[in-house]
């Protein structure tokens, strides 16, 4: 697996090769246990008092992480094919979300705090990038 | 408890169809640019959008929003294809761009439209 260009090509030519339904029952499974993971993380961690979505930032960072990770230990073994769609995208791409993550910063502007949305668009975006590059040395380092 | 389980199936449909969906489109456009991701995640922000101006305590709504399109869109993935243009590729402002700044007009789009 290359380390540049972009997932989704290379995500294209496995999706070619694995076709079926054993692929679609792998981010099926996956996306049942990160969606959940991500509603007990919710549950877990309260919006703050100043309403900054603490949950979303911890969930969105934490899978950036794990997904450089993984996708790093994956190119040092052979890994099976249902794997990277069973945790990549399954359980971590609905771990993370976007949508959210959209609404979260529109809403912050119409409530005239673009502070708190700058910060949260900082954390999440230079976050997200500097722990996905971190997981992906980590992971390529481990043996 | 209803509602709950409604989350973690919706959670599987939004990946499965993220699955789907972002394939093809990257298919479709057949460009070295993660254009499946982009599709999802704008799609995946007026969709919240329209919820969130409407009613977003009621149940379907909240199995719709948390599960489906909580799954249906996604920020890792978005980030490390981001990673693999290349930090120094033009390319990576134009995603990074494109997904954020279109994911917030198209959240304002949908939340006005059902507000």
């Amino acid at each position: 697996m290359p380390t540049t260009g972009s997932l989704s090509r290379y995500l294209a030519k496995v999706r070619h090769r694995t076709r079926g339904l054993s692929s679609v029952a792998a981010v099926a499974a996956g996306g049942l246990l990160g969606s959940a993971a991500r509603v007990a993380i919710g549950e877990w961690i309260p919006t703050s008092e100043t309403g900054f979505p603490a949950a979303v930032v911890s969930v969105n960072l934490a899978g950036s992480f794990f997904i450089g990770f993984f996708l790093a230990r994956r190119e040092r073994s052979v890994g099976r094919r249902l794997s990277l769609q069973f945790w990549a995208i399954g359980v971590l791409g609905s771990f993370t979300t976007f949508s959210t993550f959209s609404v979260d910063l529109f809403q912050m502007l119409s409530a005239g705090r673009p502070l708190t949305a700058l910060g949260y668009l900082a954390v999440s975006i230079c976050g997200g990038l500097g722990l996905a590059l971190g997981g992906q040395r980590i992971g390529a380092a481990i043996r | 408890m209803m509602v709950v389980v409604g989350v973690w199936i919706a959670g599987a449909a939004g990946a499965v169809s993220r699955y789907l969906i972002s394939g093809w489109v990257h298919q479709f456009v057949r460009v070295d640019f993660p254009s499946g991701t982009l599709a999802v995640n704008l799609a995946g922000s007026l969709g919240l959008g329209l919820i969130a101006g409407s009613d977003p305590f009621e149940s379907t709504l909240v199995v719709l929003a948390v599960g489906f399109l909580g799954g249906f869109t996604t920020f890792s993935t978005l980030m490390i294809e981001t990673i693999r243009l290349g930090l120094n590729s033009p390319l990576t402002l134009l995603n990074l761009t494109a997904t954020v700044v279109g994911g917030l007009a198209l959240a304002a789009v949908g939340y006005t439209l059902t507000s």
